[in-house]
């Protein structure tokens, strides 16, 4: 690492370390935001921006990727609470005014249709495990919940696939 | 891992289609760093502003006009005092008179004045 690499604000994370996730940290952004790309983007930057400014300080406990996106998936959490609260409050208002919810793109892949159909904290495992090369242990962190919680929503996940890909 | 396990994870790794166009980390990162530039920038001007203001308001308070001094009568003052002057006194055209300090005797004439009551 070298030393004008790392960020003035946050002693244990480099530019170039970040770069090195920077495509894994977007996708998962991307699958936090129903696949579009600006918000997506705009997450990651929000991200870099918590990371620059020291907000988020990472402290070498887990892995960088770990950290960084349990840090997206905080900020993901956040704006997607902030916008449910606007949309109940417009649903309030205007009791007919149907909110229509930006689709995923449609994948042929049957697992892929599969991993969508899961409830959100199995899709999230599933995600983390398999496409993300992450330990259970790990996705756990990022989803934030301890990893026995983050082992019953792997297995269910796992269960339901199966039925489900069995099925078809 | 199962074979069921290495299934989903073969199956899984080719992302959405919509996950390759990433945008470049050059970018993303210049941008972050310019919002948080930014930001310092305006933190710097609300500071500078809020400065200025706490400025103003003690320059207000320190040169405010100071307001009527009250002043007391001394006593001692009064009690030897030889005229006095009302302050509407210059309203009338003659004002001022004298305190006397004794009261004047009038001495009793022993001469008659003509057509006087003595």
């Amino acid at each position: 690492m070298r030393d004008s690499d790392v960020l003035d604000n946050n002693p244990h994370v480099s530019r170039s370390a970040l770069e090195a996730i920077h495509g894994q940290v977007f996708g998962w952004a991307l699958s936090r935001c129903h696949y579009e790309k600006a918000v997506a983007e705009d997450l990651v930057q929000q991200a870099y921006v918590e990371l620059l400014t020291g907000k988020a300080r990472f402290d070498g406990a887990s892995s960088l990727k770990t950290f960084v996106f349990s840090v997206v998936q905080n900020l993901a959490r956040g704006r997607y609470r902030r916008q449910a609260t606007r949309l109940r409050l417009v649903d309030k208002a205007a009791p007919d005014n149907r909110v229509v919810e930006p689709v995923e793109p449609t994948r042929r892949d049957d697992v892929w249709q599969a991993v969508k159909a899961l409830p959100a904290r199995q899709r999230d495992i599933v995600e983390l495990v398999f496409c993300r090369d992450m330990t259970i242990e790990e996705a756990s962190r990022v989803m934030g919940v301890s990893t026995g919680t983050g082992r019953v929503h792997y297995d269910r996940a796992k269960k339901a696939l199966r039925k489900r890909l069995r099925d078809d | 891992m199962t074979d069921f396990e290495n299934t989903l994870r073969e199956a899984l790794r080719d992302e959405p289609a919509a996950v390759r166009g990433v945008p470049a980390f050059a970018n993303v990162f210049a941008a972050a760093e310019a919002r948080v530039a930014a930001r310092a920038r305006s933190r710097r001007i609300l500071g500078g502003i809020a400065a200025a203001a706490m400025i103003a308001a003690v320059a207000l308070t320190v040169m405010r006009p100071a307001g009527p001094t009250w002043q007391y009568v001394d006593p001692e003052e009064l009690a030897s005092g030889t005229s006095w002057v009302a302050p509407s006194d210059v309203l009338l055209p003659e004002h001022r008179f004298d305190i006397f300090g004794e009261i004047p005797v009038l001495i009793e004439s022993t001469e008659s004045d003509e057509g006087a009551l003595l």
